[in-house]
């Protein structure tokens, strides 16, 4: 039968076409660039047009047209341009899809040996420790993510893209605890929602200054440490590529941040409070260093030494790296636009930088 | 043969790490920066675009101002470095580009306008960096 | 907060270290080490190896770390298996029983998303697009928008859910994790595409059953009927009528790659369904009434004359056809949804076919 005839016998129907004279903007040509075809290349016409407040209620993706009898859906929270705007938000996210990678065949498990006990202990109970770190990492964006307008799609995709970098994370460390001839070991517990800590922030900024730049800058070190005391190549490569993920991460919170300090000058000193507070924490434990010895520290001094032979060996290189971690989060913070603190007197961690020496 | 350090032994590599997709190790993928290499008195600068090494070539100091990180070592480290791949086909436990930069008092990477963000790149594109050096064990090279 | 093995949170490695205290004091040498976290463990000795497949995740469970117990009462954040540390406050992780999320095929799918991940700003061969005929272009643009939109939903609800679900279950949280990043890589690919080809964005979706998606408070389970067995499956056929109809290379790719995702979508859908429906009492009949909820919705949402126009357009080929064969076709794959709607529900073990709501049974003509 050919197509006329199909035509011919097929009943008609009604067709409403009246929709094609409601669409959003038309005669969109965006093209690929060297990149290929990013969300940077179709911020075209009115398609990238960021509103600095979003009435998007409905959960239509911006540019889309809207109808009058739409449902109101939304309810979302962070509808402010200035709540949650990074710059390099459409880079960030292509990256995150181009460098993804597998816990279960990117590592090379086979290369895992034996280790002396306390060497194997030591790992074990670090995996368990980023086992449970990594959880807070995956929720706390995942909340956010909900309460976000679909109209600021770029950096919502950035968070999307780290809630699946948290759960490869989380497999990865479950996957080496249980690779080894060792087991799970006691949670920290240092991940539970204690007031001020990142789980309980209301506000986007709180939250990600709490997770991507303090919080998350601190794992980016001690994955890198790993590195460093991995004992085989599939220890190297885990803590690398965890590491290539976070410094993402910690590269959404500073960018946000820089965002902010341009965009929002009136919110310096609320900003310069939650960096007071998370280097509070960092600091809490410092009361009383000889009484705050984390198990983590004692666990990473023993993996750097080689062994309890090697403790204080190991504790000494702990050091250098933990100095090379507060440096960093000082040049992060003077990066986003809020170096002051530290030639102020405002913050102590340069005196803790150069006490560290 | 090429020696270590010249452009000439940089652009072999480059052409190995291009020609081969096995070089490029799960993990790595797209990769978009332009960073310096210090190695003694000699400046190079690498660019990498996509999947590619796009460019690498010998810079006047005064351009490396442009590189988002340097990598800067002693030569001697950088003759390590490059002399273990060579031993034993890629870098050993020891010799991955954090594995120096954290047996070190200070980083190996900075940002030549104290950018952080822009130095946190050397972490973010690590594998590619670690998969660039690794492909130089495909090189025949000669040192100083 | 001081550490110690009887205290609450311990510091995090990352916070603590003999740097100087707070009133600057220095501090000299290295503090004596307790070790009293050694030998703290519930099982000892585990050693999983990689197969030809890789170390997957579901590798993992063996002795005590595969015990996945009916209700996790942990509201921690204690990875299981790991050892509990007494003191630490509880987290609002409401869902703690295991009929509430789980799916045994969660691990495999996980491990299976992250191999089979997509990239569209570089495979897609977007140098194949070709100008269209106006009225198709609208219509692809169109039923685009509302995938994106369908997609947001099932963004938003995930996420919303996804912090509440204990980690006693976590190869159900890891799970989520790949499926919304499957849905931003969705939003992104459809995006691109209806921005690349002369076309614009499209009408937004009224969205009745959107709405019920989002507002499905009841638990997990209930926002899982709703969102894969009821739009979930109808999505499916959206999907399979695209590529079959899809214009070139790029779409055909789109296309072929979001129907392996989804499946995966649905595949734990239907699990978790199932593993709900049967072991928890009652459970069937709270589907038979939820799914007459939602068969009304999702019957209101089909008589939108919009989707199915656009739809019917692009499966004639264009308008004229569109009212004929095309809306047939359209037509057709309505019914084979409402067909596949009530196969799956059967095989669940909630039949629909005597309670159908007519909104929705009129479709089985075709």
């Amino acid at each position: 039968m050919s197509e006329a005839e199909v035509i011919q016998d097929s009943p008609e129907y009604e067709l409403e076409t009246d929709w094609m004279d409601n669409m959003g903007e038309w005669g969109m040509q965006a093209k690929p660039g060297k990149r290929g075809l990013t969300l940077e290349e179709i911020r075209i016409g009115s398609y990238g047009d960021l509103p600095e407040v979003s009435d998007n209620m409905s959960g239509h993706p911006r540019g889309a047209a809207e109808r009058p009898d739409a449902y109101r859906v939304g309810g979302y929270g962070v509808r402010s341009l200035k709540e949650i705007w990074l710059d390099n938000a459409t880079f960030l996210y292509e990256e995150a899809q181009q460098r993804q990678w597998s816990s279960a065949t990117d590592i090379p498990w086979e290369t895992v040996e034996p280790l002396p006990d306390e060497v194997e202990e030591a790992e074990c109970l670090l995996c368990t420790f980023f086992n449970e770190v990594e959880f807070v990492a995956g929720d706390v964006p995942a909340r956010w993510i909900a309460k976000t307008t679909p109209d600021y799609m770029e950096p919502r995709h950035v968070l999307l893209a780290q809630v699946m970098d948290e759960a490869r994370h989380m497999d990865v460390f479950r996957k080496r605890a249980l690779a080894n001839g060792g087991g799970l070991m006691r949670m920290s517990g240092a991940t539970s929602g204690f007031v001020g800590s990142i789980d309980l922030a209301r506000d986007f900024t709180e939250m990600s200054t709490r997770l991507h730049v303090s919080g998350e800058g601190a794992v980016l070190s001690m994955f890198r440490m790993g590195e460093l005391f991995g004992q085989n190549e599939a220890e190297k490569r885990m803590y690398r590529l965890c590491a290539q993920d976070e410094a993402r991460h910690v590269a959404f919170g500073v960018m946000h941040l820089r965002y902010l300090n341009k965009a929002c000058p009136e919110r310096r000193e609320e900003i310069h409070a939650y960096l007071d507070e998370a280097e509070a924490q960092i600091m809490a434990g410092l009361q009383n260093p000889a009484g705050t010895q984390a198990e983590t520290s004692e666990a990473l001094a023993i993996l750097l030494g080689g062994g309890k032979q090697g403790y204080d060996e190991g504790h000494k290189k702990l050091l250098v790296v933990r100095r090379r971690q507060l440096k960093e989060y000082m040049q992060r913070v003077k990066t986003a636009g809020f170096g002051d603190r530290f030639e102020d007197g405002r913050s102590t961690v340069p005196a803790q930088y150069e006490a560290a020496h | 043969m090429p020696q270590f350090p010249s452009a000439d032994w940089f652009q072999s590599v480059r052409d190995v790490y291009n020609s081969d997709p096995s070089l490029h190790s799960g993990g790595g993928g797209a990769c978009d920066t332009v960073a310096g290499f210090k190695i003694g008195a000699e400046s190079y600068l690498i660019t990498f675009e996509g999947l590619q090494c796009a460019d690498v070539r010998s810079a006047p100091d005064k351009e490396m101002n442009d590189a988002d990180f340097i990598i800067e070592m002693s030569e001697e480290l950088w003759t390590d470095m490059v002399a273990n791949v060579q031993a034993n086909g890629k870098a050993d436990l020891n010799h991955t580009l954090n594995s120096i930069d954290l047996t070190q008092e200070e980083s190996i990477a900075f940002s030549p306008v104290d950018d952080q963000y822009r130095q946190d790149l050397f972490y973010r594109f690590n594998q590619n960096f670690q998969d660039f050096f690794d492909a130089s064990a495909r090189v025949e090279t000669t040192f100083k | 907060m001081a550490d110690s093995k009887d205290s609450g949170a311990a510091v995090p490695a990352a916070v603590a270290g003999a740097i100087a205290a707070a009133g600057g004091e220095m501090v000299s040498g290295v503090p004596e080490p307790t070790f009293e976290w050694m030998g703290l463990t519930n099982q000892w000795g585990v050693r999983v190896r990689p197969d030809e497949h890789g170390l997957r995740l579901g590798d993992l469970n063996v002795g005590i770390y595969g015990e996945v117990p009916e209700v996790w009462d942990d509201q921690t954040r204690r990875p299981r298996g790991a050892l509990p540390r007494p003191g630490i406050p509880p987290l609002p992780y409401n869902l703690r029983a295991k009929h509430q999320m789980w799916a045994d095929c969660a691990a495999d799918l996980y491990e299976e998303a992250i191999q089979r991940r997509w990239i569209p700003a570089t495979e897609v061969p977007w140098d194949t697009l070709e100008t269209l005929p106006e009225d198709v272009e609208r219509a692809v643009c169109q039923v685009l928008t509302e995938l994106m939109q369908y997609n947001n939903v099932e963004i938003e609800i995930i996420n919303y859910w996804q912090d509440q679900m204990s980690y006693g279950y976590y190869e159900v949280k890891q799970y989520l994790a790949t499926t919304s990043f499957d849905c931003a890589r969705n939003i992104e690919a459809l995006r691109k595409r209806a921005l690349s080809n002369g076309g614009g964005l499209g009408l937004e979706s009224r969205g009745s059953v959107n709405r019920m998606i989002l507002e499905s408070r009841g638990g997990w389970t209930e926002s899982v009927a709703y969102l894969y067995l009821l739009r979930g499956t109808f999505a499916m056929q959206i999907l399979r009528g695209l590529l079959v109809h899809a214009h070139n290379d790029a779409e055909r790719f789109i296309y072929s790659h979001m129907i392996q995702d989804h499946a995966r979508h649905l595949t734990y859908g239907y699990d978790h369904l199932k593993y709900s429906i049967t072991h928890q009492d009652g459970q069937a009949g709270i589907m038979q009434t939820l799914l007459s909820i939602g068969e009304a919705m999702m019957g209101t949402e089909l008589d939108d004359p919009v989707l199915r126009s656009a739809m019917a357009i692009i499966m004639g080929g264009g308008i004229e056809a569109g009212r004929t064969k095309g809306m047939d076709a359209y037509l057709h794959l309505v019914g084979d949804f409402v067909r596949d709607y009530l196969s799956i529900c059967d095989w669940l073990g909630v039949e629909r076919e005597e309670r159908l709501n007519p909104n929705i049974a009129k479709y089985l003509e075709y």
